[in-house]
C-alpha cells in the first residue's frame, strides 16, 4: 500500500504522520524532539585494565553505564573516563564518592566505586550527561556485594571536542577486571 | 601482554586490544612503583579488641 501523507501539498512542510508504524527505523541525522534510547553491547568485564565503548554518536546527550557484578583484582577505586576522537581525556575532572565510612575523590576520571578489597563487586548505574560546551557531568549509585552503597558525582571541564567514547577503568589504571559485565545505554 | 576490551557501539564488535610497547612500559613502571610503595608501608597491626567483662547475674530479691 502506498504511503499517504496529508498536509500542505505539494511541499509537505507541515505534513503530519498519524499513528504510523515504523519498522526498524534508522536515524541518519540528529534526532530532535524525540528520545531514542539505544543499548550498546554487554561485554564481560573479566579481563583487561579497561573497558572502552567507542563510536558513540555525536548527537548523544546522556550515557548510562550499567554495572553487573563488576570487580577487579586490586584495590584501586573504579572510575569512568570520557573521550574524543583523539583519545581518552584523563585530566580536568572533579569527582567524588561517598560511602558508609569514607569518601574519595579523583581528578583523572569520574570515580564511581570504592574498592576496599579484591572480593568486592559492584552493581548499579552511573549516568554521564552533557552540560553543553563539551562539559559533562556524572552521577550514580552503585551497590557493593557486601551491601554497602557508593554514591558518586562529578564533572569534567571542556573535553576539547565531541564525546565519542567512554572508558571504565580504575584510578590507578593497572588493576585488571575479573568479574561481571558492563553495558551502556545512550540517548 | 596487558590489554583492554573495546566495544564498538555501532557495530557491536568486541575486540581485545593489546597494549602498545609504550603503554606496556608505562604499565610496568606503574606496577614497579606500587610494589615499592607497598614494600615501604609497614603492615598494619590489627587493633586489639578489649575482652568483654561478663556481667554477673544479680540476685534481686
Amino acid at each position: 500500500m502506498p504511503l499517504s501523507i496529508s498536509g500542505d501539498s505539494p511541499n509537505f512542510t507541515s505534513a503530519t504522520l498519524t499513528t504510523p508504524t515504523l519498522t526498524s527505523p534508522a536515524f541518519a541525522g540528529t534526532p530532535t524532539g524525540v528520545g531514542v534510547l539505544t543499548s550498546g553491547t554487554a561485554v564481560a568485564s573479566t579481563s583487561g585494565t579497561s573497558i572502552d565503548f567507542t563510536s558513540i554518536p555525536s548527537w548523544v546527550k546522556r550515557i548510562t553505564v550499567l554495572f553487573n557484578g563488576v570487580g577487579t583484582n586490586g584495590t584501586s577505586n573504579m572510575q569512568i573516563q570520557v573521550g574524543i576522537s583523539t583519545g581518552v581525556v584523563t585530566t580536568g575532572y572533579a569527582s567524588g564518592i561517598g560511602y558508609r565510612n569514607g569518601e574519595a575523590t579523583s581528578t583523572t576520571g569520574f570515580v564511581v566505586g570504592q574498592m576496599a578489597n579484591t572480593t568486592l563487586t559492584f552493581q548499579g548505574v552511573v549516568t554521564i550527561n552533557s552540560f553543553g560546551s563539551n562539559i559533562w557531568t556524572s552521577g550514580g549509585t552503585l551497590s557493593r556485594n557486601d551491601g554497602w552503597a557508593v554514591l558518586s558525582g562529578g564533572f569534567v571541564t571542556n573535553i576539547g571536542g565531541t564525546l565519542d567514547r567512554v572508558r571504565i577503568t580504575t584510578v590507578g589504571g593497572t588493576d585488571t577486571f575479573d568479574a561481571g559485565s558492563i553495558n551502556i545505554l545512550y540517548e | 601482554m596487558t590489554h583492554r576490551i573495546v566495544v564498538d557501539v555501532q557495530t557491536g564488535e568486541v575486540t581485545q586490544v593489546e597494549y602498545t610497547a609504550e603503554e606496556q612500559a608505562a604499565y610496568d613502571a606503574a606496577i614497579a612503583v606500587q610494589a615499592e610503595a607497598s614494600a615501604e608501608t609497614p603492615a598494619e597491626t590489627p587493633a586489639e579488641t578489649p575482652a568483654e567483662t561478663p556481667v554477673e547475674p544479680t540476685n534481686e530479691v
